[in-house]
């Protein structure tokens, strides 16, 4: 990586969290409300804070552009994982990430309509196979039997309404249900 | 010293009574699984059990998470020492010496002293919580919001400046999080905050899932970008843990002694915990132990000194917790937010209306601590089997848990988007080396921090001098600020002092 692309790589989060401060003091500037004589409004603390982080992303930003790209020193590096001697730099696989995440995104997007049995079995196994897992038949048992016992314990024992479904697929969380003798 | 004595006894026939105690030793055997298992953290854990502690009692449910966290700050010694896998950043000191006497053949010693140091560490911190949380609370009865206010920020300082990553990065975490703590509707003026018209917003949002998305989800998200990777267990078959004599304890009672002291202190301080307690005192037996020289060699100093300061923490971090109401590590946040599940508040009130629950919670400690003892002086070579489970099968139930926890809060989808958005949050954080627990403290201590400062401008005239005049505030906010800016100066010196030998 040359050493200008470094700086801008270095400083992209700075720069970003710069703009976010920016936008969260402009939102805090124009709060509706009715001030009081001689009290605070409550837009001082959320402007504080939002100016605060400004601050710090600023001085961060122009640190990395124009100051000196340095390697974290030891004050940086206290209680991570890097202090274990034994650890492998780690390879990085963005497109399971993505699926990982675009799975339980879609989770969370379908579990109304299908109902939380079917939807989890579907996941856990997805989640599974993205993971690297490539066993069939313990991925469709840990998937199904998994799932059952979430809505067993969720539903029986801590009394939690999960998502039922809409039709058709609510028919086979109502028969698991009763098969449970869940009400 | 008899009323705290009688209350320690009404704590113990409470979580003595059979349920509470089956709930403590699940927590205990939990706890100990948690940090066997790299992919799982003491604090992701506790986050985990959470949801199931919903429908139970108040005590049960602290008892449970307490003993999850005592059991958490030991387990993680059994594979650092045996297979150089650290469960937790607490254990990574342990691979110093812990690996290297286990490579010597002294395996069983070294679990023997993990287990001795645990619960020495762990005893001694429990006895001195029960000693000094009485005495804390009467103290913090006087206290007003000038006082509470600079308490909070001393918290958050200490939070930022020993959160194990740079200052700047722990800052912006903190700054996020106090700003997620203002969304809503505002109490006083009624004025919607950040709510960008989106309905769901108007209640704010529930640190619960900021706390579960960004532990939880996040961590998960980071290890499956590195594709779950496990390393295979060997001779898990002859694992077994001899006990030093006590002639040999006597020998290490120096370390013992500083260990512990180091433990609770950084334990009473907000933001410094276990990870923090074991590096230091590591570091501290390294710069003033007998055997300093020959530390990281295999010697049983380097296995005593960590773990002996990660357990005394914990009875130094459930000090503030309960006196004030103020929680210095994740965990303890995890545990305030299940006292609030519950309608409690902690703090100097809490002794004299609810002092059962609190001497429950320092029973559960010395209970947990003996339970957690025994299970690692018979059990261990069963307990590290667990790592034989592949990672992406623990994994994907942890993120099943965090999506049930999520949504079993309030039975609210939209809270499941938002632990979703902040599992992704999570991920980033922890991608650009951006700590988490600021973020979560900020979520939690926000509220607080602002209701304090309010009022107290309220009070005093809009005089922000005062949180500097009083005699106890004062002080508290001037350590606070050193707190913040020792760091830098330290910083900047190291540069300074780089810079020059890079010179010559």
């Amino acid at each position: 990586m040359t050493g200008r692309r470094a700086h801008l790589t270095r400083a992209l989060p700075y720069v970003v969290s710069g703009i976010a401060a920016a936008f969260l003091y402009y939102t805090a500037a124009h709060f509706e409300f009715h001030p009081r004589p001689g009290t605070l409004g409550p837009d001082v603390w959320p402007k504080s804070i939002s100016l605060l982080m400004l601050l710090v992303s600023l001085y961060k930003t122009v640190e990395l552009l124009f100051g000196r790209v340095r390697e974290p020193g030891p004050y940086q590096a206290l209680g991570t994982a890097e202090d274990d001697a034994s650890a492998e730099p780690a390879q990085r696989h963005p497109w399971l990430l993505l699926l990982g995440v675009g799975a339980t995104l879609a989770y969370v997007a379908l579990v109304t309509t299908m109902g939380f049995f079917l939807c989890t079995a579907a996941y856990l196994a997805a989640f599974l196979w993205i993971g690297g897992y490539r066993r069939r038949w313990i991925i469709a048992a840990t998937s199904v039997l998994g799932a059952l016992l979430l809505m067993f314990v969720f539903m029986k024992l801590v009394y939690v309404s999960l998502p039922i479904g809409t039709p058709p697929f609510s028919a086979v969380t109502l028969a698991l249900m009763q098969l449970m003798g869940i009400r | 010293m008899d009323s705290v004595l009688a209350n320690l006894a009404v704590g113990f026939s409470h979580v003595l009574q059979p349920l509470n105690l089956l709930v403590l030793l699940i927590g205990v055997v939990l706890g100990l699984l948690v940090a066997v298992l790299p992919g799982l953290t003491l604090v992701m854990g506790v986050v985990l059990a959470l949801p199931f502690t919903y429908s139970m009692d108040v005590v049960p449910a602290i008892v449970l998470l307490t003993a999850m966290y005592v059991s958490g700050t030991y387990a993680g010694a059994w594979t650092s020492i045996l297979f150089r896998v650290p469960g937790e950043p607490i254990d990574v000191p342990l691979l110093w010496d812990g690996y290297p006497m286990a490579r010597k053949g002294q395996a069983a010693e070294a679990l023997g002293w993990t287990l001795i140091a645990a619960f020495t560490g762990g005893m001694v911190a429990g006895i001195v919580m029960v000693l000094l949380s009485q005495p804390i609370a009467k103290i913090a009865l006087t206290f007003s919001t000038p006082e509470y206010f600079a308490i909070i920020l001393f918290g958050l300082a200490s939070v930022v400046s020993l959160g194990g990553s740079s200052l700047a990065n722990a800052l912006i975490s903190l700054f996020i999080g106090l700003i997620i703590a203002t969304v809503g509707v505002d109490d006083t003026y009624g004025t919607h905050r950040y709510t960008f018209g989106i309905n769901i917003l108007t209640d704010g949002i529930d640190y619960l899932v900021v706390m579960v998305g960004a532990y939880g989800l996040g961590e998960v998200f980071t290890r499956l970008e590195q594709g779950f990777k496990s390393r295979p267990l060997e001779a898990v078959d002859q694992i077994r843990t001899r006990l030093p004599a006590w002639a040999e304890i006597a020998r290490f009672k120096s370390t013992f002694a500083r260990s512990s002291l180091t433990g609770i202190i950084v334990g009473l301080v907000p933001g410094a915990g276990a990870t923090v307690a074991s590096f230091l005192s590591y570091g501290l037996e390294a710069q003033y132990g007998e055997r300093r020289q020959r530390m990281g060699t295999g010697i049983p100093e380097g296995v005593i000194a960590p773990q002996t300061a990660a357990t005394a923490s914990v009875g130094g971090a459930i000090v503030p917790l309960v006196t004030m109401g103020i929680p210095g590590s994740g965990a303890t946040a995890i545990i305030l937010g299940a006292f609030l599940l519950h309608g409690l508040q902690p703090g100097p009130q809490v002794f004299q209306t609810s002092s059962h629950i609190v001497y429950a919670m320092f029973a559960s400690v010395f209970l947990g601590i003996t339970f957690m003892c025994v299970i690692g002086f018979f059990a261990t070579k069963y307990m590290v089997k667990v790592l034989d489970l592949p990672e992406v099968v623990v994994s994907a139930y942890v993120v099943m848990c965090c999506l049930l926890g999520a949504f079993a809060a309030r039975n609210n989808l939209t809270d499941v988007w938002l632990m979703a958005i902040f599992g992704i949050a999570g991920y980033l954080f922890e991608r650009f080396r951006f700590p988490i627990t600021p973020l979560v403290l900020g979520v939690i201590l926000g509220p607080l921090a602002e209701n304090n400062y309010m009022t107290t401008m309220i009070s005093f005239n809009n005089d922000w001098t005062v949180f500097f005049t009083r005699p106890i505030a004062g002080p508290i906010m001037i350590v606070a600020l050193i707190t913040l800016i020792y760091p830098l100066v330290k910083q900047a010196r190291e540069r300074a002092r780089a810079e020059d030998a890079a010179g010559d």
